[in-house]
């Protein structure tokens, strides 16, 4: 059954500017509780540049540990904003309209953990980072490789961060003048400065719809070349087994796209149950992007599939005890079925049910087993691979991650929450006027004896 | 134009459901001299199919390279035709009002699979079995598995994929076929008695065809991805010592669904220049459709490059190999002319919105691509089917590599008349088949009339959307 709520634009307006205007109960706790767990995380990140990065579990021949695991889970949750702004946008897909912030935001927050997780943490000594990036030797002629991972990386992300931000900052300007309109003083006027002298002149609503177009098809080559140039970090390697695989840029994306889609549904039920939007995000859109994922994971499953087919497909003995520590020896074996489980073999079947997919609470669970999965794809993906013997190094090691990594990975959990409680204290978290234009073109029709849901097109 | 825009263009007949069943059957129930004339060229050329098949089939099977082109020519099959339903199945999963007129036209391609299965009975006696010690997608060593397995599932694969589609073809046409029996006579009535299988339109049977359709859809699909898989990896790559490529069956796939929808393509531009369809197949279609083909185009060269950069970067001398044979050596031209007319021109075309808004637009673009693929499948299978093979080079098997690249192959004569005849036998047999089941889907677009309105907004006219649940 599909819902018909018609809301007026009072309503539309208390709604759901109740977040920015009012302070809610829950949120000072909330905000404290995760300002705590990320300050553990800077504290944790402070030990080790005073220590060095001996007091992680990294040491030789795993120099890869949670934290390329959760720079790559984050790349890979940031695919989120995009999927849903860009792609429903640009098909039309009337569903789209509640979630579309809520996701760019979460793609905002989630690059710069990712940016936290790889450049800042992981290099060890983040002053040097901005050295390898940009040409700092001029007088003698020393220039940064250019075909290395520390100037592509940065500047795929960096550019998909400055994209998803404009994004974000495009689709905000009539709320921004809505929230100007509504607020005096200082806070006003920074509104006001904000949303660019945004009065919604014809001209004006022209011109924001041909930026979001715009942007929306221009931002998505830089999606699919981020991802892919983070998979080709690991693939371009011939040294490491498992790594070199052609599959890996289509691989990484789909897997990114299941795990950010699922981040996305995991955001709309916080949405629905700490600020009550339930009138906003129905059932039938946990319905709409419950079908997405079904396709979204079937499709990665897939890929998963045809990545181990060709592992065993070369016969050569490294590739195959490789695939043997990570299917059979402790704990990796664990890892693995707690991955295949969760990533695919719970969620997806349980998603073919129509109550499951119009179930706030089946929704977001199932997404939460989705994304612990995809996490530990990545451990699965980068961890084993190094834990080699090779002909001219003679380490044979295994790794444990100690609690310095763990507390940066948990900070970075608390960084996007707390970034996202923070925006949406100062933004609304859902586009008001894009509701609104949906209660516009929103209409029904009468087929004999039952009335149908319609949209009005050109 | 769809059935109401024709209505307020004057063709007030088709804003009604009796309107448009007397109009599509009208068009499907008449057979014009333009019909009989297509069907006199095309079968006449299909004959230099057969003529030509016969002669290849006196080379015999022992030297694999002459059958090169015979196998990127039922590649081709497999590429176009057999995927061009895809674009029925996605769009209806999709509920995308716009498909409707299209849908049946791409769901009749599933019938030329059977030229497919044709094509692929003699590619059982090329391929050698199992101990010429080439890899396999059946794993380990000689002995361990039936030495004929690659040839076993392909063939049940293959065979399953054509009955899928041609079941899911009827089941979608049950209503109409029952439109044809009550409003026809003779030979195509009581054809249409037989295969409308008692549909009389209860809720219930409603209801089956719904389910029936969906399920027959994705069970077409994945059976297509499957079918890829295994001839991309065991017809081609399992042929070129040292070609690892994890993402060929599915850029194999992907290629498919570019080439079926520009098949899609230029079979609507067919049906409306010369089908009587004007009023059905429009704007909307060519618009919607050409969108779809440059995300596909975009998303081939993708594919293409992750590969590419991959193999290209890892500078092992087997992957090197590969490469060559297949893009920088032998057959670079034909690799550039399938880059340039699969990706290069629809990207510097299609970008532009006055050209995807057009009919003539993504038209020429739907041919290029076709012809592209063709080339495509070309330097892969021809290419592949000239290495030498894997049993003379007496190598353990993972250390698999081509010693020395083999010239390009050139069709000769037998292989022109293989590819004209083929080509046009698939066509003939397309067109028959559309005098059988209509080619519009009529239930599909009388249900259009139900979930579209045209309504007052202030001043403007609009449309308005129903959406089935």
């Amino acid at each position: 059954m599909q819902e018909h709520t018609q809301l007026t634009q009072k309503e539309i307006n208390r709604d759901l500017l109740s977040g920015v205007l009012g302070m809610p109960k829950w949120w000072l706790g909330l905000v404290t509780l995760l300002t705590l767990v990320f300050l553990a995380g800077v504290g944790a990140f402070g030990w080790m540049l005073n220590q060095g990065v001996g007091v992680t579990g990294l040491n030789r021949p795993a120099m890869w540990g949670f934290f390329m695991v959760n720079f790559v889970f984050w790349i890979g949750i940031s695919h989120a904003g995009i999927m849903i702004s860009a792609i429903l946008r640009l098909s039309q897909a009337e569903w789209r309209r509640p979630v579309t912030r809520a996701a760019e935001v979460l793609t905002v927050f989630s690059l710069t953990a990712a940016l936290m997780a790889a450049p800042l943490v992981h290099v060890g000594r983040p002053w040097r980072a901005v050295l390898w990036v940009f040409p700092y030797d001029f007088a003698r002629g020393i220039w940064p490789n250019i075909r290395s991972p520390f100037i592509w990386d940065p500047s795929a992300v960096g550019t998909y961060l400055i994209a998803s931000t404009l994004f974000v900052f495009v689709a905000l300007l009539p709320d921004m003048a809505i929230l100007r309109d509504r607020t005096q003083g200082l806070v006003s006027k920074t509104y006001g400065i904000m949303c660019l002298g945004w009065r919604g002149t014809p001209r004006q609503w022209k011109l924001q719809a041909v930026a979001g177009i715009l942007l929306s098809a221009l931002v998505l080559p830089v999606f699919v070349s981020v991802h892919s140039i983070v998979s080709w970090d690991f693939a371009t390697q011939i040294g490491v087994e498992g790594w070199h695989s052609t599959i890996f840029a289509p691989y990484f994306i789909i897997g990114a796209i299941h795990s950010g889609v699922s981040a996305v549904v995991m955001v709309m039920a916080l949405m629905v149950w700490l600020w009550k939007w339930d009138l906003y995000l129905t059932k039938d859109h946990f319905d709409a992007i419950g079908r997405l994922l079904i396709v979204v994971a079937t499709t990665w499953f897939f890929f998963f599939f045809l990545e181990w087919v060709f592992a065993l497909y070369t016969l050569e003995k490294p590739e195959i005890v490789l695939r043997e520590l990570q299917v059979f020896q402790w704990p990796y074996i664990f890892l693995f079925i707690v991955f295949l489980m969760t990533a695919f073999f719970i969620p997806v079947p349980l998603w073919l049910f129509k109550n499951v997919r119009r179930s706030v609470k089946w929704m977001f669970w199932t997404t939460v087993l989705v994304n612990i999965g995809m996490w530990l794809e990545r451990f699965l993906i980068i961890s084993p691979s190094l834990l080699r013997k090779t002909p001219m190094t003679f380490n044979w090691g295994t790794y444990h991650p100690s609690i310095v990594e763990i507390l940066m990975v948990a900070a970075t959990f608390a960084w996007v929450g707390l970034g996202m409680l923070l925006f949406a204290k100062v933004f609304p978290l859902i586009p008001l006027f894009d509701i609104k234009e949906a209660m516009v073109v929103k209409d029904e029709i009468k087929i004999g004896r039952r009335t149908v849901p319609a949209t009005i097109r050109e | 134009m769809t059935s109401e825009a024709a209505a307020h263009n004057g063709h007030e007949e088709l804003a009604t459901p009796r309107g448009v069943i007397h109009d599509l059957l009208q068009i499907h129930l008449e057979t014009g001299d333009g019909f009989w004339r297509a069907v006199t060229v095309f079968a006449i050329l299909s004959v230099l199919g057969i003529v030509g098949f016969l002669l290849r089939l006196s080379d015999g099977f022992s030297d694999k390279a002459v059958w090169g082109y015979h196998a990127a020519l039922f590649a081709f099959i497999l590429t176009t035709a057999q995927a061009a339903p895809i674009v029925a199945i996605a769009l209806r999963l999709t509920k995308a009002h716009w498909r409707r007129p299209i849908s049946r036209a791409a769901e009749l391609w599933t019938v030329v699979g059977l030229v497919g299965i044709l094509l692929f009975i003699p590619m059982l006696w090329v391929l050698p079995g199992l101990e010429d010690g080439r890899r396999s997608l059946w794993f380990f060593d000689p002995g361990e598995v039936p030495r004929f397995s690659p040839h076993i599932w392909a063939t049940l694969a293959l065979i399953f994929l054509v009955i899928v589609g041609i079941v899911l073809l009827w089941v979608s046409a049950l209503p109409d076929l029952a439109t044809v029996r009550d409003n026809s006579s003779g030979w195509r009535q009581r054809l249409a008695k037989r295969m409308a299988w008692g549909w009389v339109g209860t809720s219930q049977q409603w209801n089956m065809l719904h389910h029936r359709i969906g399920a027959l859809g994705a069970l077409y699909f994945m059976m297509m991805v499957f079918v890829h898989f295994l001839i991309s990896v065991d017809f081609v790559m399992a042929l070129v010592p040292g070609w690892i490529d994890a993402l060929f069956p599915a850029t194999h796939a992907a290629n498919a669904l570019q080439a079926g929808t520009a098949t899609v393509l230029l079979t609507m531009f067919c049906l409306r220049q010369f089908g009587g369809y004007k009023e059905y197949i429009g704007l909307d279609q060519f618009w919607s459709l050409g969108k779809l083909m440059f995300a596909l185009s975009l998303l081939w060269f993708w594919f293409w490059f992750s590969s590419f950069i991959v193999l290209w970067y890892g500078r092992k001398p087997a992957e090197q190999a590969a490469l060559e044979l297949m893009m920088v050596g032998p057959y670079l031209w034909v690799f550039m002319t399938a880059f340039i007319l699969n990706f290069v021109v629809p990207l510097f075309t299609m970008m532009w919105n006055p050209l995807r808004k057009s009919i003539w637009g993504p038209t020429l673009i739907a041919t290029s691509v076709l012809i592209g693929t063709f080339f495509d499948r070309i330097r892969l299978y021809v290419a592949a089917y000239s290495v030498p093979g894997i049993g003379e080079q007496n190598v353990d098997k993972h250390e698999l590599h081509l010693d020395a690249i083999p010239k390009a192959n050139l069709p000769d004569m037998v292989d022109i008349f293989l590819i004209v005849g083929t080509i046009s036998g698939a066509i003939l047999i397309y067109i028959l088949a559309s005098r059988v089941f209509p080619i519009v889907n009529i239930w599909e677009q009388r249900e259009l009339l139900l979930y579209r309105v045209h309504k007052r907004f202030h001043r403007a006219e609009v449309v308005v959307l129903g959406k089935p649940e």
